[in-house]
């Protein structure tokens, strides 16, 4: 090995050293900024920034927040984006104005940010809350609005909680026979006055430019006013930010709302997937580094599979769309449900198809992984082993094994993350855009492997690039793309730990 | 318990040759490669009952190779080719009636380099006969402390059965390794330069125990130390580049040697 | 003397285990053959799905078809389909050309500095760091370079281009200050860990590059460096073009050329570095004279294996590409490579048609081409392996 060896006067080297050691500092500052960048603006999204009354040389006035400057195109000076929200009022939520021509900033406390589950948000004043309980105005209005608003929270849980878990298996059940229309009606009669509980209700907004709107109360899902939160709130705020986009499914197409569908199917197709290539990648690697004759052959086959983990992801795709999805997929149709056809059940894309396909794909990562722990435990465990009378077996699942669990562990987990971030072969056998079901309900068989599912990084190619509005659904990317670097970073940090662990424990050399 | 019969020299030979009843391994005319490569060539010899037989011969010679063969472990390796034949108390063990898994148990075999298996000392001993199967707790701790007495490590272990073997001395890993073999109740130990990678003490331990263990069962050791042959074997096989060149008993083979080789080779060494 | 034997535990159910281990034996050869073949099965199965574009004669495409310089598999209505290749194959070799481009200096410079230059404990964790970079998920890396880095470059592009030169410059100028430093200074900053605090530096340069740009970009292109471009030297300028992919997809392959060419370096025994040393050569010259030579098939095989994942790489170039099947040198323009066009189109291909098929035969040239590249690269670092075993053990 070149060691470092004694500091010799490197002097005479002259400088072009320096460009090595300075690719060494470019490369980690490229993961660095790519990490920073995924960071700030993954979590930034969830911090109530604070809303800019902005008043304008001739007079007009406009809220929002600064989003990003930039050089105006033909003059010398910069202009500046807002996001001003307000899409009923203005058409757009957006607002350029050059910086020239700002006369004054400031940032009133009485402003209010409405989100809405239409028209997008609304930046403004509130001016008035009408309800059956008489109309309230001023501060008392924005008192009044939040406990109105805490309440229509549990109403709304209560009403998806009924429809969700009574009404939607009472309506799939009477899809197969009938018997329980009272106990329906009986629910939608519930779910009515729930409704009828949440409706009614007007609030009385105005706009920074003196425009004033009713809103019906029905639509607002949250209010906060940013200038006029202590720290502590706005970390409150953050935190459930965060929570509900963990936890809360998409809204209005995709750009807003949560992520917890394709968190929930991302972590179901990877977990059949390692169902499926832990036994069979293990099996495997037993079978070439134990079982096999080792000879020429098996060298040969060794290299195969381990070039195979070289071999692009969306071949794995195109095999997999071949094989699985038209071949065998095709033929279960023909055989199980010919009622369904030409509607496919299994013959499209679905969740088995698509763990079956990052199975293959992960396959060699856990026959390399679990071979070099093979070759790691030294041969005369196996020889102490046999010598006591065990069969090859015994000798395997007793000695040779235990020895190897966290290999296989650390290629397990290394399959996993990169299954997890395998987007292409996915576009090809299984993944949905938006999935009305998940794959798992109350309804026999409970896991439906034929169904689609949402994918965290096919969620991001799909918002990102088919989404209508791109900058606003941007916040909501980089969240995402955040929290899929985070879950891989930790699957693979988590393996680099155990191989680090492996490598100290044993000493001894691979056999190869 | 039968007792060896006189041995047989006859004139002129330099190959001891035993009574087969009183011979607990009988090898004839084996033969084994690797590859293409001789490691063995033609040898004949009886191993008798109850007594330590010893290997000798410079690095190379075929002695570990012709350890291994003894309990099939070259079955592992696609490459050896064998001939000839082993018998084990009068049955040929590559017969096809023979279970290498049972041949394995009835021929114990213990490495140059102490190899306890990753869990506790306990377990270690009782590793085989859990494999046998149908045994009670009870049974087993008595068979594990009376395995770990007769290797010498019971005094030093009693108290911790339960801790990892990796923690222990390589000695006591070596006397372990014994007790693991012994405790399944083999007919014949094979000990494959059982203290090449100890210390002193520790050596000496293990012949103690070699000698020791003679009243019970039939030992065969392969080992690079004369003095050690001389101490603790009563018979002595010398093997050059696989051929058996004279087998006797320590005594004659040391003081006495019929050929040149021998002396030469036993001279060299102990000079 | 030993103790009285315990009564010996007859063993029993031997039958039993006998049976377990040839049946266990037979699932473990049944199931890795069958998981073998399986995986080795791929190839085979494209191959079938193929081959009846050639061997149909009324499938109506020759290869004169497949060599033509559009692709169009008519979609649109009204549109006749038209499928050559050629534009395919220009988009992935040339977005693996200039992703191999950016990454091969970046890799190997990082590859000499750890191995000649690191302390082994900075070099142990610097490669599970970049281990990391190479699993950073390629719709990520393609979202960061489609929707952040093309609009940005866009608006600066004078700055981002002027990086080319101010970067390495920032470099050289770092090692010519710090060979001035006072000696106490140098102990504090040693060679060995300039990788990390070079960091801040170039980050400083990076910055005052960026600030600097638009007042360079008026001085010489009349303050839009674009316009000039295109005026001057006919280059039109897309979002989403070369350049953009190249980074992207350099990021990607840095780690994967990196990892594989500082084992081929290190892995060059120390007594043939050594030996020039001792003969007055200094580390760079018996790097250069010596220690590269040695290793030089292992570095082509790191740079190969490099090649073949940024060919097969989909998801960057499908987002930072703009897709368009043009055949351009311009590194300013976009370009649609195959992979990414399976992914657009196969699910929308009619199973068994010729678009589908011919989408195969994309997939198939794909694996076959890194298969076979892998597999060299295999062989070459053998060899190579085989070949220092040698000169260790001579030295």
């Amino acid at each position: 090995m070149i060691g470092p060896g004694r500091v010799r006067l490197a002097r005479g080297e002259g400088p072009w050293p320096w460009l090595a050691a300075g690719s060494v500092a470019l490369s980690l500052l490229l993961l660095v900024g790519l990490l920073t960048l995924l960071a700030v603006r993954g979590m930034g999204h969830f911090w109530p920034s604070p809303l800019t009354l902005v008043t304008l040389e001739d007079g007009r006035q406009l809220a929002g927040q600064a989003v990003r400057e930039e050089r105006l195109p033909d003059s010398a000076g910069r202009e500046r984006l807002y996001l001003t929200a307000n899409r009923d009022l203005e058409g757009d939520i957006w607002t350029w104005v050059a910086v020239a021509e700002i006369a004054e900033e400031s940032r009133p406390r009485d402003l209010v940010v409405l989100e809405r589950t239409r028209w997008g948000s609304f930046q403004g004043r509130l001016l008035a809350l009408e309800s059956d309980e008489g109309r309230v105005e001023g501060e008392a209005a924005w008192a009044a609005l939040e406990t109105r608003l805490e309440t229509l929270a549990t109403l709304r849980a209560e009403r998806d909680r009924l429809r969700d878990e009574v009404v939607m298996p009472l309506v799939r059940r009477l899809e197969r026979d009938s018997g329980a229309e009272a106990e329906l009606a009986h629910a939608n009669a519930r779910i009515r006055e729930l409704q009828a509980r949440i409706s009614g209700g007007m609030l009385l907004l105005e706009s920074v430019d003196g425009r004033r709107i009713e809103q019906p109360l029905e639509q607002v899902l949250r209010a906060w006013r940013p200038n006029a939160m202590s720290p502590p709130q706005k970390l409150a705020a953050w935190a459930s930010g965060v929570w509900r986009f963990l936890s809360e499914g998409p809204r209005a197409a995709n750009t807003a709302g949560g992520v917890w569908p394709a968190i929930f199917g991302t972590v179901l197709m990877v977990l059949l997937m390692s169902v499926v290539v832990t036994p069979f990648g293990v099996l495997a690697a037993i079978y070439l580094n134990e079982v096999a004759h080792q000879g020429r052959l098996t060298r040969l086959v060794r290299i195969a599979v381990r070039n195979l983990a070289g071999v692009p992801s969306i071949v794995y795709g195109v095999f997999g769309l071949g094989v699985f999805v038209y071949g065998i997929g095709g033929s279960l149709d023909e055989w199980f449900f010919t009622d369904q056809l030409p509607s496919p059940t299994f013959g499209t894309g679905g969740l088995l198809w698509a763990s079956l396909t990052l199975a293959l794909l992960t396959l060699p990562v856990v026959i390399v992984a679990t071979e070099e722990g093979l070759a790691r435990v030294p041969d005369h465990q196996r020889e102490g082993a046999l010598a006591l009378g065990a069969t090859r077996v015994e000798m395997l699942t007793r000695v040779v094994l235990p020895m190897t669990a966290p290999a296989m562990l650390t290629g397990v987990i290394l399959a996993v993350a990169r299954a997890a971030g395998e987007v292409a072969p996915l576009m090809l056998v299984g993944v949905a855009k938006l999935a009305p079901q998940v794959p798992v309900d109350g309804e026999f068989p409970f896991l439906h492997l034929e169904r689609k599912f949402m994918h965290l990084g096919y969620h991001i190619y799909d918002v990102a690039f088919h989404g209508g509005d791109v900058e606003a659904a941007l916040p909501l990317v980089y969240a995402t793309a955040l929290l899929l670097v985070l879950v891989i970073l930790v699957l693979n940090l988590t393996a680099i730990f155990l191989r680090h662990h492996l490598r100290a424990r044993h000493g001894a050399l691979p056999r190869r | 318990m039968s007792v060896v019969s006189s041995p047989r020299l006859a004139a002129g030979n330099s190959i001891i040759d035993f009574d087969p009843a009183s011979c607990c391994l009988e090898i004839e005319g084996l033969t084994l490669a690797y590859g293409g490569s001789p490691a063995l060539r033609e040898l004949t010899l009886r191993v008798p009952r109850q007594r330590v037989t010893a290997f000798i011969g410079p690095s190379g010679c075929g002695k570990s190779t012709l350890l291994r063969a003894l309990n099939r472990l070259h079955d592992l390796n696609d490459e050896v080719r064998l001939s000839g034949s082993i018998r084990l108390e009068g049955q040929d063990i590559h017969g096809p009636e023979v279970e290498v898994a049972e041949l394995r148990r009835r021929v114990g075999m213990v490495f140059q380099a102490p190899n306890p298996f990753p869990m506790s000392i306990y377990d270690n001993v009782a590793f085989g006969l859990r494999l046998q199967g149908g045994i009670r707790k009870r049974q087993l701790d008595d068979i594990v402390e009376w395995a770990l007495e007769s290797a010498a490590l019971w005094d030093e272990v009693k108290d911790r059965l339960k801790s990892s073997a990796w923690a222990l001395s390589g000695g006591q890993q070596q006397r372990l390794v014994i007790a693991r073999t012994l405790a399944v109740r083999p007919e014949v130990l094979l000990l494959d330069e059982p203290a090449s990678a100890l210390d002193p003490i520790s050596t000496l331990k293990i012949e103690e125990l070699i000698r020791n263990l003679k009243s019970q069962l039939t030992l065969v050791l392969v080992t690079h130390n004369m003095q050690q042959a001389a101490r603790v074997s009563d018979y002595t096989a010398f093997l050059q580049e696989g051929e058996l060149v004279e087998y006797g008993t320590t005594d004659t083979l040391f003081t006495n040697p019929r050929l040149a080789r021998t002396e030469n080779y036993i001279t060299g060494r102990m000079a | 003397m030993i103790d009285p034997l315990p009564p010996r535990v007859e063993p029993r159910h031997q039958w039993r285990r006998r049976l377990r281990d040839r049946l266990a034996t037979l699932l473990i050869t049944a199931g890795g053959v069958g998981v073998v073949v399986a995986v080795l099965a791929i190839g085979i199965f494209l191959a079938l799905e193929v081959a009846p574009l050639f061997l149909d004669a009324g499938s109506g495409v020759g290869w004169r078809e497949l060599w033509q310089p559009r692709w169009q598999p008519g979609t649109l209505p009204g549109e006749s389909p038209l499928y050559g290749l050629q534009p395919l194959a220009w988009g992935t070799l040339k977005a693996a050309f200039w992703a191999l481009l950016f990454a091969v200096p970046l890799a190997l410079g990082a590859a000499i500095h750890s191995a000649l230059y690191m302390p082994p404990r900075l070099r142990s964790r610097l490669k599970p760091t970049l281990e990391l970079m190479e699993a950073m998920p390629g719709v990520v890396v393609g979202f960061v370079a489609g929707l952040v880095l093309a609009p940005w470059v866009e608006r600066h592009l004078a700055g981002a281009l002027a990086l080319v030169a101010v970067l390495p410059a920032g470099m050289l100028l770092a090692g010519l200050a710090w060979t001035r430093l006072p000696a106490a200074w140098r102990h504090r900053l040693p060679q060995g860990w300039a990788g990390l605090w070079l960091m801040p530096w170039l980050a400083l340069l990076v910055a005052t590059a960026l600030w600097l740009s638009p007042w360079l970009e008026r001085l010489l292109f009349g303050g839009d460096l674009r316009g000039w471009l295109e005026a001057h030297l006919g280059l039109g300028y897309a979002s989403r073009n070369a350049l953009i992919v190249g980074l992207a997809m350099g990021f990607a392959v840095i780690p994967g050329i990196y990892a594989l060419a500082e084992d081929a370096l290190s892995g060059v025994p120390a007594s043939l570095g050594e030996g020039a040393q001792a003969l007055g050569a200094t580390r760079w010259q018996s790097l250069w004279k010596v220690v590269l030579p040695a290793a030089a098939p292992g570095v082509f095989s790191a740079v190969m294996i490099g090649a073949g994942r940024a060919m097969g790489e989909t998801m960057i170039v499908l987002m930072a590409s703009g897709n368009t099947a043009l055949m351009t040198l311009s590194p300013l323009e976009g370009m649609r490579s195959m992979a990414a066009t399976i992914a657009i189109e196969l699910p929308e291909a009619v199973p068994g048609g010729v678009h589908y098929r011919l989408l195969f035969l994309a997939a198939l040239t794909l694996f076959v081409f890194t298969f076979l590249v892998n597999t060299l690269a295999e062989v070459v670092r053998a060899r190579l392996r085989h070949r220092y075993r040698r000169l260790g053990g001579m030295a």
